[in-house]
């Protein structure tokens, strides 16, 4: 998996590219954490080239939003391919995470 | 047609991605769709995961077995480790209605599992652990 890491108005853009699984997710979980720890509140994951997602990643997109809940943040992710969303369809992770079509909504969803 | 394959994995994280190209190259040979490839490249990492993650006391370098075997549109495919009695089908179901914040971690990749096979199994015999899984492929027109 690469990764890639912007920041726009305050929001963190997350680029994930390839395979997140019990492999890589633990690089993913150490960037978000570690900006968390950081200060960083606002986080939007680009999932265009996530190719594919197990437990393990969705796990990672959970403890970054249990941290982030304890400081009002929030984690948004956008663009992501139709078999990623069916895994967070099954998990019940798209009631909780706010998944958007594109970065434009995706990062409009911060604007108060 | 029938395709078959046997492959042998160390106790180590760093074989998923080697599952993965693994499965790449059986589902060319047996032509699956890319739904049905990443539904079983799932389920067979969940459950390697967890035999890597959890399976054993030691810190010795062990061998988990893993048989794929496909005719007439139907997967079978067996992971046998030497690992602790572990039956992962007993695992609690994760409560989906539970908010962000209540929701535990575990059980989830048990969960896929289970949605993404037709049938699975557990089996201890010979002081290991044996899981089968089934997965009927839907033909394409």
């Amino acid at each position: 998996m690469e990764m890639a890491e912007s920041k726009t108005n305050g929001i963190v853009v997350v680029g994930l590219k390839g395979k997140l699984d019990a492999n890589t997710a633990p690089q993913l979980q150490e960037k978000l954490l570690a900006a968390i720890t950081g200060g960083e509140k606002h986080f939007a994951v680009d999932c265009a080239h996530l190719e594919y997602i197990s437990s393990a990643g969705l796990r990672t997109f959970l403890l970054a939003a249990k941290q982030l809940k304890n400081v009002n943040g929030k984690l948004v992710l956008y663009a992501m391919k139709e078999h990623i969303k069916e895994v967070f369809d099954l998990a019940g992770f798209s009631a909780a995470f706010p998944i958007f079509p594109a970065q434009a909504d995706a990062l409009a969803s911060f604007k108060v | 047609m029938n395709t078959q394959l046997t492959v042998s994995f160390k106790n180590q994280l760093t074989e998923i991605e080697r599952l993965g190209q693994v499965m790449a190259e059986f589902a060319q040979r047996c032509q699956w769709s890319p739904q049905f490839l990443f539904e079983v490249n799932v389920s067979l990492e969940e459950l390697l995961t967890n035999v890597i993650s959890y399976g054993y006391d030691d810190n010795q370098e062990h061998e988990i077995i893993l048989r794929l075997f496909f005719a007439d549109g139907e997967l079978t495919a067996e992971i046998e480790d030497d690992g602790r009695p572990f039956n992962p089908l007993e695992a609690a179901e994760p409560d989906l209605s539970q908010s962000i914040e209540e929701r535990s971690i575990g059980g989830l990749g048990i969960y896929l599992v289970r949605k993404f096979m037709t049938d699975v199994a557990y089996k201890r015999h010979d002081g290991k652990n044996l899981l089968i899984l089934k997965k009927k492929s839907v033909k394409e027109d």
